[in-house]
């Protein structure tokens, strides 16, 4: 089978991804200044302490004896302790990677609910006027970056509605309404700016597609208007749309970073800012690679998910 | 189909489900006798014998007693020892309360005492505790409820030093079944660890076996971790978070609000300005002391503490019993003509160019290196501010890589800290590269009289002589620290000797 062949090189490829980056952000972590024993111990502590410390967690070997040691352990499944708190930082990991997941996947679906059907009607009713207010908002949109966003829904809920979210994250399969009162304001915050591209690209990609002679022969056997538009010219536009989701949904991991800070979410985003902070780096290593491998993957998906909507795209 | 009145009208109901959904029945833990209070940092482990950051301290302080505590007025007072007896100079005796029973079951006895403060010695554990006890040199345990500690020599500090926060003690068995006390914590506290979520909350309940009858009043306490202070402020005025700290600027916007508390109390904290005495032009006493007349304390305080700071020396006016007058330091005199006398007198008449390190993770540090360079320019010296990462400060204050820097150190209970610690040859934080004879000498007699008066006439001696004489830092402001605590909530009352109240009498009255 061609596709299983393509899987599995595209799989292969993720290994010297993995490599690059993981190299590349062990050797930042440990050329930039601030040494994580000295901002953990702040100004207690002799410096026989601190070196002391050091050798107790390894860290006066060199470089590349680190790296290796580090690879090591991670080719037998294990990404290693917190220097700080000494937790394993898979374990870590597992429990803050579906926080994020829960919001990065929240903002991509109200995004796509909110943008797919605008930027559908914004082509369809091209220059007229709900076409013009659907353009605008959707330029704010992209405009606005999503820190702003997120201050201007806390600032507008809590002053006006004397509403803050409840805090103390709770996921979403254990308190529903709860964690929808949590993840409501961050979704947003973080599914505008895709909103607004999305939307874009809808109308964009629709609008091609609507001036194709086949939509012209559908429309004059006579079927009906909705039909035209979903059956025939939106599964046409929906390539580069599924591309732009699949690209956004990896800047919204990034996003995420910010906005898990700005609502207190005990998220990846939050785990890798702080493990940057204390120069914790195995924390900062496994955070990096599962948003790197999780990336590729999502690319991956999306690249399969072209031949369902596409039959004439194969893979060999 | 895709009307402009069929998209407002999507919006709307829209809307309208946000709104219900804001609405949708979420009372924050009204119900319960759980105080919530917010914290700014996560923890960064639980060893009280390992771990100096206050983000862990604010959670093992409530788990793990230690012999002795500390009053709200400063005072020594009983806490697993129920009495206590200075025999002579270098011999203490402790008289244990019988009955104290670990969180894990089994009774606290003077082997534990003599347990834990053999971990806190032991140079393979590497902990901050060490220098307070090295001049322990055996601890005898009689029976179990008598400890006896034999000192070296004479040490002012050793029951301030039992009553310290690292001096908890531990259970044994707990430290070799789990290796270290990073993620568990069996104390004999008001309360126990019961779950700890990172970055999203710690949970501690009740310890129902507390020593002490009738106490804790709350069934449970419950931090939530929240950095940012907007997020602070809009939890405790929606009456999600029962008690929050604050910076000053949160406090104003807090202050008068129906159903809301501010207080707030002088720390042992202070800003100092300090200088790399090792290298021009800071290694002239003259060009460090003209800084000093030409700074202005006063509006230091005002721009970066909107007025809520004493001028300080090295020993904070909250510390009654040891700060010297501020009216004893005579360049403490905002007074630019003299500044320039005698920078002129030092070689730098024509104008200098100096630096100042300043990291952006406080903002208070930025306020106050940007008014030092302002009041410079006034005495015709040219200050660039060099703003550094966190990391990269700390990287820069250990390896003494600067020219000066701004920055914070916290006080202790008795000037100790503030004179030995920072400024002897040997001091554990001094970095500045500061050696005088004569102050070391001072305080090293400081450190082992044990006569109050005769120990307090030294200690003034030494801030007089640092501050007047050889000004290795510039001592500028003790700020205020402020928490915010909403109504129905009694019994919090933080104070400069114990900043975090006690939480183990607060009562909430929903």
């Amino acid at each position: 089978m061609a596709i299983k062949e393509y899987l599995i090189k595209r799989i292969l490829a993720l290994i010297p991804l993995g490599l690059g980056v993981t190299f590349l952000v062990f050797a930042a972590m440990n050329f930039v200044p601030g040494d994580p024993v000295r901002i953990f111990l702040g100004i207690e502590g002799t410096e026989e302490l601190a070196q002391q410390i050091r050798q107790d967690l390894g860290l006066d070997r060199p470089f590349f004896v680190r790296y290796f040691s580090w690879l090591g352990q991670l080719l037998q499944g294990d990404l290693g302790y917190s220097l700080l708190t000494g937790i394993p930082v898979s374990q870590e990991i597992a429990r803050r990677f579906m926080v994020t997941m829960q919001l990065a996947l929240g903002g991509v679906l109200f995004s796509v609910v909110l943008a797919l059907p605008l930027g559908i009607a914004s082509a369809v009713r091209q220059n007229r006027s709900s076409d013009f207010v659907i353009r605008i908002f959707a330029l704010i949109g992209v405009s606005l970056p999503n820190f702003a966003v997120a201050v201007l829904l806390i600032l507008f809920f809590s002053l006006v509605f004397n509403w803050h979210p409840p805090i103390g994250f709770v996921h979403l399969w254990h308190e529903p309404l709860i964690a929808l009162q949590i993840l409501i304001l961050p979704v947003i915050a973080l599914g505008t700016s895709m909103a607004g591209s999305v939307s874009r690209m809808t109308r964009s990609a629709m609008l091609e597609v609507l001036r194709q002679d086949y939509i012209r022969t559908a429309r004059s056997k006579g079927l009906p208007g909705r039909l035209v538009i979903y059956r025939h010219a939106l599964k046409n536009a929906l390539i580069p749309v599924l591309t732009l989701v699949g690209l956004q949904l990896g800047y919204l991991l990034g996003g995420a970073v910010i906005i898990e800070q700005i609502f207190s979410l005990p998220g990846l985003g939050r785990l890798l800012l702080t493990g940057i902070h204390n120069r914790d780096y195995p924390v900062v290593m496994g955070c990096v690679l599962t948003i790197a491998v999780f990336f590729a993957l999502v690319n991956m998906v999306v690249d399969i998910l072209y031949t369902f909507i596409d039959p004439r795209i194969k893979y060999q | 189909m895709f009307s402009m009145k069929s998209l407002v009208r999507s919006t709307g109901i829209f809307i309208a489900m946000l709104m219900l959904l804001m609405t949708m029945g979420v009372e924050a833990q009204a119900d319960e006798n759980v105080l919530v209070v917010a914290k700014g940092t996560e923890a960064e482990g639980f060893d009280p014998h390992t771990v100096p950051a206050h983000s862990s301290i604010q959670i093992y302080n409530r788990v793990y007693d230690a012999l002795l505590g500390i009053s709200p007025e400063g005072d020594i007072q009983p806490e697993l020892a129920k009495d206590w007896e200075i025999i002579d100079d270098t011999t203490y005796r402790f008289e244990l309360r019988e009955g104290v029973k670990f969180h894990n079951g089994r009774e606290m006895t003077s082997a534990d005492v003599k347990y834990s403060f053999e971990r806190m010695v032991d140079p393979d554990l590497g902990s901050l505790a060490k220098t307070y006890f090295e001049m322990v040199e055996k601890v005898e345990t009689p029976d179990d409820y008598t400890v006896i500690f034999h000192l070296e020599e004479p040490f002012a500090d050793f029951l301030i030093n039992v009553a310290h926060t690292y001096a908890k003690i531990v259970p044994q068995e707990v430290v070799e079944e789990e290796g270290d006390l990073m993620d568990v914590a069996v104390g004999t506290g008001a309360f126990k660890l019961t779950e700890w979520v990172p970055d999203n909350y710690t949970l501690l309940e009740a310890n129902e076996d507390y020593y002490i009858e009738g106490l804790p009043r709350v069934d449970a306490l419950r931090f939530l971790i929240m950095e940012d202070e907007s997020a602070q402020i809009a939890a405790v005025r929606t009456g999600q978070v029962h008690i929050t700290d604050l910076s000053p600027e949160g406090a104003q916007i807090l202050r008068g609000r129906p159903g809301l508390e501010v207080v707030e109390y002088p720390s042992f904290d202070y800003t100092y300005w300090a200088f790399n005495v090792t290298e021009e032009p800071f290694d002239d006493p003259l060009v460090r002391k003209a800084m000093s007349y030409a700074i202005d304390r006063e509006v230091i305080a005002d721009i970066a503490f909107d007025g809520f700071a004493d001028i300080t020396g090295p020993v904070p006016p909250s510390q009654e019993l040891w700060a010297v007058d501020i009216s004893e330091y005579p360049s403490y005199q905002h007074n630019p003509d003299r500044a320039r006398e005698l920078l002129a007198e030092a070689g730098y008449g024509d104008g200098l160019e100096i630096s100042i390190t300043a990291s952006p993770a406080y903002a208070y540090m930025v306020d106050t290196a940007v008014v030092i360079q302002e009041q410079l320019r006034g005495i015709g010296v040219d200050a660039e501010i060099d703003m550094v990462e966190w990391g990269a400060y700390i990287d820069a204050w250990i390896n003494r890589d600067h020219m000066s820097m701004v920055g914070l150190n916290g006080g202790g209970l008795t000037p100790e800290r503030a004179l030995y610690f920072f400024f002897h040859t040997t001091g554990g934080a001094n970095v500045w590269g500061f050696s005088d004879p004569e102050f070391d000498d001072l305080v090293e007699r400081g450190r082992v009289e044990v006569d109050p008066d005769a120990r307090y006439e030294i200690y003034a001696e030494a801030q007089k002589l640092l501050v007047n004489e050889l000004a290795p830092n510039l001592f500028l402001n003790s700020p205020y620290s402020f928490y915010v605590i909403a109504e129905g909530v009694e019994g919090f009352e933080p104070t400069s000797y114990k900043s975090e109240g006690f939480f183990k009498h607060v009562t909430i009255d929903n």
